[in-house]
């Protein structure tokens, strides 16, 4: 019997600088796991790509203990740097703020492919392009 | 750090929407976003994965601004809802805590085999039975909680007789030389190569109470060999470390640190690497005489070969 999974937390943070304060606290507190622990090895991890969001998804097991994996920067953080702007539509029903091309749909979802839950690229690329729509970003056929 | 608390923001949706979702939560929330599995599919042998939704989380700072942002946050959402249908977000006051040590309240020791438990030095041992070894939880590797760490407490706990001296190659922590000593071993000596976890495992000594039986050095199996510390062999080997790392020790001698009708137990092994543990074990005249699992992970207790 492998070692039982309690709940798989993934925290997009700021690479180098997770303090205990919310959202890291609370998040863990909550799994009973040591939070300086990770922080201290979060930090020591990502502290050389200082800038970038960088996720840690941190896999709990029922006995509070933990281990965690760094992920690739969040797809949004990847479609804004494509498209080139600041932040994602705050309407994006209505309002588009940028476009990607299909080309870079195809590069983000190449970075992503191993943490998303896709089987194959065209898959990937669709959950990318859901996630483009979503934030008011187009993508130019 | 937020003086007036936090206001929580959490929203379930399903896992294509999450990021999109975190992308809005980030814009107005501070320090970051969580994405949080609600439920969990494990096969009876492999690793968990996060299925159905998942809950997106993230928190305001509870100042004067909160409730401008909170209005801006619920429009880009209700926006986001035009495109594919979102639940209403949950928002729950969160008072400002201190999360370093918030944790502990939620933290369970561990119980290990017969009559062992794991417990951080902060916390009352409930369970009087149990033999207490204190060690404070981290990363899963080295603390106690690791399936290969508990594979050798049990084979210890079967294996060691009272009296008897130990040897624990690659102690880390400290924690089997400190099993070893509470388990009624004589003398036990625990070597490990990272100068930096001997001295954290001479604290771990002095929390258990165990200075007295437990000498640590820095150092792996040819200084042993080499008589550099009081004992040079003992009844009970100890090793616990990877497959690769425990073939270079007994590349480099750990048999010979076996006394006579002596037990060398060793974990850490993978499955897949059991066979090579095998064989090198066999090449030196010794059989595995107890073998235990827990998911993909083997631990053995063997002894020297009968003629």
């Amino acid at each position: 019997m492998a070692k039982k999974v309690k709940a798989i937390v993934k925290l997009e943070l700021d690479a180098g600088r997770a303090s205990p304060a919310p959202p890291v606290g609370p998040a863990l507190a909550n799994h009973g796991i040591n939070i300086m622990a990770f922080t201290k090895e979060y930090n020591a991890r990502t502290s050389n790509r200082m800038g970038e969001v960088i996720p840690a998804e941190i896999t709990v097991f029922q006995d509070s203990s933990f281990t965690f994996v760094l992920k690739s920067p969040p797809t949004a953080v990847l479609l804004k740097k494509a498209a080139g702007v600041e932040a994602g539509s705050g309407e994006p029903n209505r309002e588009m703020v940028g476009s990607v091309t299909r080309d870079q749909v195809r590069e983000i979802a190449d970075i992503k492919m191993n943490d998303l839950n896709a089987n194959d690229m065209d898959a990937a690329m669709r959950q990318i392009e859901g996630t483009a729509r979503n934030m008011g970003i187009r993508v130019e056929e | 750090m937020s003086e007036t608390g936090w206001l929580e923001v959490s929203i379930i949706v399903d896992g294509e929407l999450a990021e999109a979702v975190a992308e809005v939560l980030a814009r107005y929330t501070k320090n970051g976003v969580v994405i949080e599995s609600t439920a969990i599919d494990q096969p009876e042998t492999g690793a968990g994965t996060a299925v159905g939704p998942m809950r997106v989380c993230a928190y305001l700072p509870a100042d004067e601004e909160v409730e401008d942002k909170k209005q801006r946050l619920l429009e880009a959402l209700w926006h986001l809802g035009q495109i594919q249908p979102l639940p209403e977000p949950e928002f729950k006051h969160i008072e400002n805590t201190n999360w370093m040590q918030a944790w502990k309240a939620n933290y369970k020791p561990i119980v290990v085999g017969q009559g062992l438990v794991v417990l951080p030095a902060w916390m009352d041992a409930a369970d009087s039975e149990r033999v207490p070894i204190r060690i404070d939880p981290g990363m899963a590797f080295g603390t106690g909680t690791h399936p290969t760490t508990q594979l050798a407490l049990m084979l210890m706990e079967t294996h060691l007789q009272k009296g008897q001296a130990a040897i624990d190659i690659g102690c880390g922590s400290g924690i089997l030389s400190i099993a070893a000593a509470k388990l009624g071993a004589g003398d036990v000596l625990g070597v490990d190569i990272d100068a930096e976890a001997v001295e954290n495992a001479q604290n771990n000594l002095l929390v258990n109470d165990v200075t007295e039986q437990v000498t640590l050095a820095v150092g792996s199996v040819p200084e042993v060999m080499a008589g550099q510390y009081a004992i040079k062999q003992a009844p009970l080997v100890v090793a616990n470390m990877l497959a690769h790392l425990l073939l270079k020790v007994i590349d480099q001698g750990l048999i010979d640190l076996v006394a006579q009708q002596g037990i060398l137990i060793l974990s850490g092994i993978l499955d897949e690497r059991e066979a090579e543990i095998n064989h090198a074990l066999e090449k030196q005249g010794f059989v595995v005489v107890e073998r235990l699992e827990d998911g993909d992970w083997v631990g053995f207790a063997a002894r020297q070969k009968e003629d």
